[in-house]
């Protein structure tokens, strides 16, 4: 009978945990499971300090992320906007991904713009991407123009009304970093530390273990990470959408996990037993 | 064409590809070198692109023609050195410019690193050990502080793990490893959204099948 069950255990082919793992997002998708989301403290802070920025504040807003982790990322960039909006805040968005970035920018702020009755250079500007991140950084704390002479469409920063009497970091309130790649590093070390600027961050799950010493160090004010944390900021905005109807499968998947690395344990421990 | 039609074509595009790629997971086939080639290519040209436009054009070409910034030539000039790799007699002009971009590198990093990250990390872990934000706080400041003390110590290796150096570094082997499963874990998190992501864009904004 162990033996029987070591052998079959042991030759589960591969295609049947893919499988397992498929069914384990598609049905949870199509049956909505109602889990209860709980927020960790990082989301919190974040949430409650943008909600202490006075309103119609201006805010940087970054899209540093590529296409590829758009499922973890575009979540926070929406939630975020929704409650910066919600505030009337004035939004300048910018990019150091070339590949995705500003057009996910331009995609979202115009969804949310029409939502939120928004005027684009008035509302929020959208400045684009620009090459070399570590240059982009330290020169936006000298001259805004200096790096972004025109903004993504190529219009002069003079001619948009939101951009006339900003030129440095000065300008603004805080800085709202969405990110999947290492760039946070940057914000928090040129930018934080040299302008003094408080930033919150959302970043990959990938990436979150690492960001954490930066939120108890206070050089980040919170941290969203992953769908989990997109789904956390959707809840505490109030505005339950594609990162919250995604944790139902995300516990589904987990549960999945946790089964096979289970049985993958007492087939290997029987195995080692019988021989 | 209508812009319903145009953009249900545009995601079929996508759809198709997706689903070439998962295609993978049953086996190596046509359809998964289709799509992969499909974005190697894709990559590489809107890669190409990109920098022609973002580098050459808006930061060179422009400032130096339209704005007289003439002071631009010579980083140019430093660009085109590092096409000299390709010639082995001119090979060691190259060392010019990639020295110009370490040194360059080496100065902003050490500035973000020092500044942003290990003075401040520092003073953090130092910080809570007497106490001030309650009993909580100072245990969770001690666990933090043993555990890159004990770690510091593992990565020490002028001298052999005996005694107390050894007992120190296996309670650091400890923390690592805590840290490692914490790492895994949300890598394994990260993964499944993204495939949740695929699934929510083939069922929600391909086919309509959910909400």
């Amino acid at each position: 009978m162990v033996q029987r069950l070591t052998q079959l255990l042991s030759r589960i082919d591969r295609r049947i945990v893919f499988l397992v793992v498929s069914l384990s997002v598609i049905i949870p998708l199509i049956i909505e499971l109602p889990l209860p989301i709980p927020i960790a403290p990082e989301s919190r802070k974040l949430f409650e300090r943008v909600e202490e920025i006075p309103d119609g504040s201006r805010v940087i807003l970054t899209f540093d992320y590529y296409p590829s982790t758009l499922a973890e990322t575009e979540p926070m960039s929406v939630a975020a906007l929704r409650h910066l909006w919600r505030k009337d805040m004035k939004i300048v968005t910018l990019s150091t991904v070339g590949t995705g970035g500003p057009n996910i920018a331009d995609r979202v702020m115009a969804t949310l713009a029409e939502e939120f009755d928004k005027e684009y250079g008035i509302d929020y500007v959208n400045l684009g991407y620009k090459a070399n991140y570590q240059a982009v950084l330290l020169g936006l704390g000298k001259s805004i123009r200096s790096i972004y002479p025109t903004d993504f469409y190529g219009t002069p920063l003079d001619s948009i009304p939101l951009m006339r009497d900003i030129d440095d970091y000065g300008a603004f309130e805080f800085i709202y970093i969405v990110s999947d790649n290492g760039i946070v590093d940057y914000w928090i070390g040129l930018v934080n530390a040299q302008y003094g600027i408080e930033m919150g961050a959302g970043v990959t799950a990938v990436m979150a273990p690492k960001f954490y010493a930066y939120v108890r160090a206070q050089q980040l004010i919170g941290l969203l990470g992953g769908m989990k944390g997109a789904a956390e900021y959707e809840e505490l905005i109030g505005h339950k959408a594609l990162a919250t109807s995604g944790m139902g499968a995300q516990s589904m998947v987990h549960i999945a996990i946790i089964v096979f690395i289970i049985l993958g344990n007492v087939s290997f421990f029987l195995g080692r037993r019988k021989s | 064409m209508t812009p319903n039609l145009i953009q249900f074509l545009e995601l079929s595009v996508a759809g198709f590809l997706t689903l070439c790629i998962f295609s993978f997971l049953y086996k190596d086939n046509p359809f998964y070198r289709l799509a992969e080639h499909i974005y190697a290519g894709l990559s590489a040209g809107y890669y190409a692109g990109l920098i022609w436009h973002s580098v050459i054009v808006q930061q060179l070409w422009i400032p130096i023609t339209d704005e007289g910034k003439f002071v631009l030539i010579i980083p140019g000039i430093l660009g085109l050195l590092m096409f000299t790799r390709f010639s082995k007699n001119l090979t060691y002009l190259s060392r010019v410019s990639i020295a110009f971009v370490m040194g360059n590198t080496a100065g902003i990093t050490l500035m973000q690193q020092l500044h942003g990250y290990v003075l401040p990390q520092t003073r953090d872990t130092i910080a809570g050990l007497l106490g001030g934000d309650g009993t909580a706080a100072m245990i969770g400041a001690w666990v933090i502080f043993v555990g890159v003390v004990s770690t510091l110590i593992y990565f020490y290796f002028s001298k052999e793990h005996k005694g107390v150096l050894g007992v120190t570094a296996r309670i650091g082997i400890v923390f690592i490893m805590i840290s490692f499963g914490a790492h895994f874990g949300y890598t394994v998190m990260g993964r499944v959204s993204l495939l949740i992501g695929r699934f929510q864009f083939l069922m929600r904004d391909w086919l309509h099948l959910i909400n």
